[in-house]
């Protein structure tokens, strides 16, 4: 029988934000190290993206901050952290195997802040992020344990391709994908949506105008969207 | 296969970089608090085994159960008639000086009469072969954790050890303690309570509600309603918890029975569990049976209650409080070990022998003011055991945590947590103090 708590709750939903964003934070950092085999300072729009000043003056010193820096706290080793921080109270939820992923993830970028060839270094630990993904849904029974992971994942990957303002039919599929995920939350738990906030994601989300022009809307209405105060169904 | 031949299968074994690669994949730390900071270690693990032999093991396993369920009897008598009292075969002043004494328990039966349903026995085997008892551990023994899951790694980085060696399959533990635990079941889900991320055994606590498909909580998740114990859960409502496998010591279990400013505790708890509406694992106010000083009196418990024999022998122990006792330990001070009845985890263990003069005599003075406070021990020259230390094989002292599990029947683990000293001049063996463990491989 399914018990969660509240706390347990939240650790799920984080542990599902925290490990989205290790993993789209990677990705894009990895498309930006190609960009930056032709443009000295190929990494300035994406500080633009997230409201960030540029105080790093080269490539490689941007690369090793936002990959393996955990003080900075958009760096793929900080959330990382903060994934396995948050897993490692829900071993016996999301089980020992998919936390080792983690581990294997963590020491995996460890090895690969000592490697002279950053972007070969970096292929196993994509692969080792869609290990963990893979024992998530091989391992865990209870659907609703399994829903609020993915709920903290689709909102995240959603606001993050908001914010580095993704091309509309690539935000909608992940937008969809966050829809399907919200209706399966039962009634009067902590992870179904406020209808106020669904309301204005639905309206900016319909249509790729709305989509262009009202972002900075969008993200706040994800941020509110497990708001408890209003009506909720 | 004999611990003498132990290079034949050290080669099986492998290197120890490969299993603790793996131990680390898997997160097996322990926590320790060095100058208030919790710092998070992986358990050093050896990949040379402990090997008991069958006849060695059914042995030890006779005299663990024989000594076991004595202990429960005892823990049953003490908290209603103390016939063993009234007889005068253990005098009143070591029952209710002793700290693990609960005044709150008295006249509580738990659920099959079952007080210690995991046992932590820790032994030693002389260099003679003998097997000595060290401690019982009746409250929060832990450590089981650790074999279970190097096994199933030791099996994944060197199945050839297995397959040549004719070895018992010791990965029932989880099977076993889900038994206990349902025996002791007063009627819903079984929950493992644990003080949180930063105790010392969080791994184990995790690891095991993992396999006995236990819920992990922690006391703000709990709550007792109309002599309920539940679980609160997320959407508002509750779930009844019908056998709590507490990992926090009795004193901050329950802030209205015990320990008043204690954080982690659930109020009424002890109410529930009175009104026989929980099973608590293990039950509070066992410490009075393994008390360091009580300790001295279980083979005088097992003739007592069983009528029979001491199997296992206690390593040879004083006690000051007695007169005769008390002579032998002043005439023999420098050559004992001396250890405080109120310490644990080998903390407060003194050995004679390595006191100057003037500190012999100032300890000298401490037990006479306090005879209750400690128990001497002959010094048992206990068997080394071979470790590998930066590839070469060298020898450490060791010990052997055995579990016992009462439910239904009183089980032995054929298997348990060998623990071993890194420093070759020390016989303290705990990891808190820095030792490492290996696996205890069961001969068929």
């Amino acid at each position: 029988m399914t018990t969660i708590s509240k706390e347990h709750s939240d650790r799920l939903y984080w542990l599902g934000r925290y490990t989205e964003r290790a993993f789209t934070s990677l990705r894009t950092i990895q498309k930006l190290y190609d960009k930056m085999i032709d443009d000295r300072r190929g990494y300035t729009n994406y500080l633009k993206c997230f409201g960030l000043n540029d105080t790093y003056g080269s490539n490689d010193t941007f690369m090793r901050s936002f990959l393996y820096d955990d003080c900075n706290v958009n760096s793929v080793a900080y959330s990382l952290e903060r994934a396995y921080d948050n897993g490692i109270v829900l071993r016996e939820e999301i089980s020992t195997e998919a936390l080792s992923f983690l581990q294997l993830a963590k020491d995996s970028l460890g090895k690969s802040g000592m490697s002279a060839n950053t972007r070969l270094s970096l292929m196993p630990l994509e692969d080792l992020l869609f290990g963990f993904w893979g024992c998530i849904n091989e391992h865990i029974y209870d659907d609703e344990i399994r829903n609020i992971i993915y709920i903290g994942k689709t909102v995240e990957r959603l606001d993050l391709y908001i914010r580095m303002k993704y091309p509309y039919d690539i935000a909608e599929k992940e937008y969809i994908r966050l829809l399907k995920n919200l209706n399966r939350v039962p009634k009067g738990t902590p992870y179904r949506y406020n209808t106020k906030y669904l309301s204005e994601l639905v309206i900016i989300m319909g249509t790729e105008e709305d989509y262009g022009q009202s972002s900075e809307k969008a993200l706040g209405s994800l941020e509110h969207l497990f708001e408890p105060t209003g009506v909720t169904v | 296969m004999t611990q003498q031949n132990i290079k034949q299968f050290t080669k099986a074994v492998g290197n120890a970089t490969e299993i603790n690669e793996l131990l680390r994949r898997y997160g097996v730390k322990f926590g320790i608090y060095k100058n208030g900071v919790f710092n998070e270690q992986f358990f050093p693990f050896d990949p040379i085994p402990r090997v008991i032999a069958s006849e060695d093991f059914k042995s030890i396993e006779k005299g663990l159960v024989q000594r076991v369920n004595a202990l429960n009897e005892f823990l049953f008598d003490i908290y209603h008639d103390k016939k063993i009292v009234k007889e005068g075969i253990i005098p009143e002043n070591f029952i209710y000086i002793s700290k693990g004494y609960l005044a709150q328990c008295e006249e509580i039966t738990p659920k099959n009469r079952i007080y210690s349903h995991i046992s932590g026995i820790d032994l030693v085997q002389a260099k003679d072969g003998e097997w000595y008892i060290l401690e019982d551990n009746l409250r929060i023994p832990s450590g089981a954790s650790y074999p279970l899951i190097a096994r199933e790694l030791t099996r994944i980085a060197a199945p050839d050890a297995f397959s040549e060696n004719e070895i018992v399959d010791n990965r029932n533990y989880a099977k076993l303690l889900k038994e206990t635990m349902e025996y002791a079941n007063c009627g819903g889900i079984r929950a493992i309570l644990t003080p949180g991320r930063y105790n010392a055994a969080y791994f184990e606590h995790s690891y095991l509600a993992e396999h006995t498909g236990s819920v992990l909580v922690q006391n703000d998740e709990l709550f007792v309603e109309d002599n309920i114990l539940y679980h609160r859960t997320y959407s508002g409502g509750k779930t009844r918890i019908g056998v709590l496998y507490r990992r926090i010591a009795d004193e901050y279990l329950d802030p209205l029975n015990f320990l008043p400013e204690s954080l982690i505790g659930i109020p009424n708890l002890m109410e529930v569990y009175r009104s026989g509406n929980v099973g608590i694992i293990n039950a509070p106010g066992n410490g009075v049976a393994d008390d360091k000083g009580i300790y001295y009196f279980v083979p005088k418990m097992i003739k007592y209650y069983l009528g029979e024999e001491p199997i296992l022998k206690n390593a040879p122990t004083y006690l000051p409080f007695y007169e005769e006792d008390m002579k032998y330990v002043m005439d023999n001070l420098e050559k004992l070990v001396i250890k405080d009845v109120a310490e644990a985890g080998g903390y407060g263990v003194v050995f004679g022998r390595d006191l100057t003069k003037e500190k012999l005599e100032e300890f000298r003075r401490t037990i006479i003011g306090e005879p209750r406070r400690f128990i001497a021990q002959e010094v048992i020259d206990f068997l080394d055991l071979p470790i590998l230390d930066n590839g070469e094989t060298v020898m450490r002292k060791a010990d052997l945590r055995a579990f016992v599990l009462s439910g239904e029947t009183t089980k032995v683990w054929a298997s348990g947590l060998t623990r071993f000293s890194r420093n070759p001049d020390s016989f303290v063996v705990n990891s808190s103090q820095g030792g490492g463990f290996k696996d205890t491989w069961i001969l068929k």
